[in-house]
């Protein structure tokens, strides 16, 4: 059809993070591709990752000039009210859903482990896994139709084997993921600031609905960015504990500084408990979000007023 | 001449508008595929918004087309795992990461660590947990340790040409001890089978598939009584008499080990006076179930490097020292391989007392493995053998999915 502007868009000009330029001054004077925009795009392919990723994988069809120049004369309309916000790097976005799957292994793996101990009910009542205060016991985890409903029982050796392989990917791609945010300065949208306690509480009270008017933000909330933050250090806590329930005589010396092996396995377990409990709010709030909140997670790019500030100016901002 | 040129012009007009039509038509489709909304939008706004929504809208499917990629990917890797070729239980790739990340906890740590160890008033009696191995009572008198890959063991007094021939005398049991294994299911009240006598030399419910292990798939679900065909029991019958009416070894779930002793190996045969001469070690130590509980434990006992030192491993003709250490029960129920540095190091116990009195039958009596770089499983109760040699020794929780290396 007339009209789609292909090539300018393709220049960078909605999907460039400065804010749009008039059409007008593209769409005058010459027929042909504007000058101005041309070094915009070759910065553009050369500096952000996202481009040379989709050029790399699906190369994008350049249209000959001549039909670039028939579709100019025909935008001539105003700018567009919206644009396309880079709002996750592919990095994160990959390590991401790589964590999804290999955190649920970990989880699944974790309970197959857990049964052998848990089980032993008629003898010794694992001490461990349970909510209570020295001898009073509210809740042992977890009762038995929750194992038959998940066919956990006499699985140890694989849940084991699982375990101790997958760890590794959790591992790498947790180191992968936090230097990713400490080089690439992505950091900066994530940790929390100082307004942020602050934030996160108008935000869960909007949220409730006990309240109303977000207070403004960029690409996170201050909820967010505590709960990301926190996850992150969860990721990092499960990974000492679970050594130190690994290795508990190699690194005795962690071992006990977490209060000694049946402490860190309590941990190691109250914290896969928090990566579900993370798992339940996040989803809820993607579905609350939306459409567009959550294909940004898996394109990159969220469609967003073309007036509003761009998150170039949050990460680069010192 | 000009007709010519004209036609040449008309034709490629032709040909430009042709391919716009193309691109338009493909254009079209691309639209009609993307929805009803977002056609609307482009075809009725023609603003720029759609133009927006247009990039979003390829750039999502491209997105969600590597997405889609990556999934089954991902799906194809756990399935590769999933569905390899089992080695002793489990898929190869798990094992064979067991046995990468035993060679990475080896590099790293090289079993160095010391475990901590507690004042003895935190100690408490260690749990049972199985009785392979101990299904019957051993005659303290008949007990023998063999050892086997000494260094000129001919030098020693307690040289035999065939450590095999001895005979462990066994009797009923005289006390079934707690009864705490085994426990999965709840324990009915007017059973009167004791889990832990088995005294029909080790015939009981466990070689019978019944329930035999806490830790393996299936077989704890197990109940039903196998009635073997009276060929084969024939044959089994034959096969005691062949082996001078003895009770066939390797009579638990994970079956015979590949590494015991063929008849007429020789070694020493050490008495319970010759391990008592070593110094004698208490050590209070937590003691680690693979199942997931542990125990502040009391042990006292020989180092084992105390035995390895007084009993060295023959060296090889280039002159290093066998890699591993192997122990089985006097009845080669139960066995376990390790390497020889962990049984150098210096937490590593022939253990004889716990909780300060000497060990009882079902413990392991009269001498049992307390070796805190290692799970429970390891921790071999009843020593009969101790054998140093240059290949991997079986390990029966190895064979049932259970990792080789278990060092903590």
């Amino acid at each position: 059809m007339p009209g789609i502007p292909e090539k300018p868009m393709e220049g960078g000009l909605p999907i460039a993070p400065e804010p749009v330029k008039p059409m007008a001054e593209l769409a005058e004077g010459d027929v042909k591709v504007s000058p101005q925009a041309l070094p915009i795009a070759a910065k553009e392919l050369a500096t952000e990752e996202v481009p040379a990723d989709t050029a790399a994988s699906i190369p994008v069809p350049t249209p000959p000039p001549a039909v670039v120049a028939e579709e100019q004369e025909t935008m001539r309309p105003a700018a567009a009210t919206i644009r396309l916000e880079k709002k996750h790097p592919l990095a994160i976005r990959w390590m991401h859903w790589v964590n999804f799957p290999v955190l649920f292994t970990m989880i699944w793996s974790g309970l197959l482990i857990y049964w052998n101990d848990s089980d032993n009910a008629y003898q010794h009542p694992h001490a461990v896994y349970r909510v209570g205060v020295g001898a009073l016991t509210l809740v042992r985890l977890f009762p038995p139709w929750f194992w038959k409903a998940i066919n956990a029982p006499y699985r140890v050796t694989e849940g084991l084997g699982y375990h101790f392989f997958f760890m590794w990917l959790f591992a790498i791609n947790g180191i992968l993921y936090v230097s990713y945010l400490l080089i690439s300065g992505e950091w900066r949208l994530l940790v929390p600031e100082r307004r942020s306690v602050r934030d996160a509480i108008q935000v869960t009270l909007v949220d409730l609905h006990l309240r109303k008017g977000l207070p403004p933000q960029k690409k996170y909330n201050g909820a967010q960015r505590i709960a990301y933050s926190a996850v992150i250090l969860m990721g990092l806590g499960s990974l000492v504990t679970g050594l130190s329930i690994y290795k508990p005589t190699q690194v005795h010396w962690v071992t006990t500084l977490l209060g000694g092996y049946e402490m860190a396995r309590w941990e190691h377990f109250w914290l896969t408990m928090g990566f579900c409990a993370f798992f339940v709010v996040h989803v809820v709030q993607v579905v609350l979000a939306g459409w567009n909140n959550f294909r940004s997670m898996v394109s990159g790019y969220e469609i967003v007023p073309a007036a509003k500030a761009t998150l170039e100016e949050e990460r680069s901002a010192r | 001449m000009s007709d010519g040129r004209e036609e040449r012009k008309e034709q490629e007009e032709r040909r430009k508008w042709e391919e716009k039509k193309n691109r338009d038509d493909d254009r079209d489709r691309d639209w009609e595929r993307e929805g009803e909304r977002e056609r609307r939008d482009s075809r009725a706004a023609e603003s720029p918004d759609a133009g927006v929504r247009a990039e979003s809208e390829r750039r999502t499917r491209r997105s969600f087309l590597v997405a889609a990629v990556a999934a089954a990917g991902g799906y194809g890797f756990y399935r590769w795992i999933d569905r390899s070729p089992g080695d002793q239980l489990i898929p190869r790739p798990l094992r064979k990461m067991l046995d990468f990340n035993a060679k990475v906890a080896r590099g790293v740590f090289d079993e160095r660590g010391l475990a901590p160890t507690y004042p003895v008033n935190k100690s408490m009696e260690l749990r049972t947990n199985g009785n392979y191995g101990l299904k019957m009572d051993l005659v303290p008198e008949s007990y023998r340790l063999q050892m086997v890959g000494v260094e000129k063991a001919k030098r020693f007094p307690q040289y035999v040409d065939d450590v095999t021939a001895w005979e462990y005398k066994y009797a009923e049991k005289k006390e079934a001890g707690p009864v705490e294994h085994d426990t999965k299911v709840a324990p009915k009240a007017e059973a009167k089978v004791d889990p832990n006598s088995d005294a029909g030399a080790g015939e009981g419910p466990m070689m019978q598939g019944g329930p035999a292990s806490t830790m393996v798939a299936g077989s704890g679900e197990k109940k039903e009584e196998t009635k073997l065909p009276p060929a084969f029991e024939k044959a089994l019958a034959d096969l005691k008499k062949s082996q001078g009416n003895k009770r066939p070894r390797g009579q638990e779930e994970a079956g015979m080990s590949d590494s015991t002793l063929d008849a007429g190996t020789p070694g020493l045969l050490l008495t319970i006076d010759d391990v008592r001469s070593l110094p004698h070690q208490d050590l209070v130590t937590e003691f680690k179930c693979i199942e997931g509980w542990s125990q502040v434990v009391h042990w006292g006992g020989y180092r084992l490097a105390d035995l390895i030192a007084k009993y060295p491993p023959e060296r090889k003709p280039d002159g290093s020292l066998p890699k591993y250490v192997y122990m089985e029960t006097p009845d080669g129920d139960y066995y376990c391989g390790f390497s020889l540095q962990a049984c150098k190091h210096p937490q590593s116990l022939l253990a004889t007392e716990m909780a300060g009195r000497p060990l009882t039958q079902w413990h392991g009596a009269p001498v049992r493995l307390h070796m805190p770089i290692k799970y429970g499983y390891k921790q071999i109760k009843r020593i009969g053998l101790i054998a140093y040699t240059d290949t991997q020794p079986d390990d029966y929780w190895t064979k049932l999915g259970y990792d080789w290396y278990a060092g903590l």
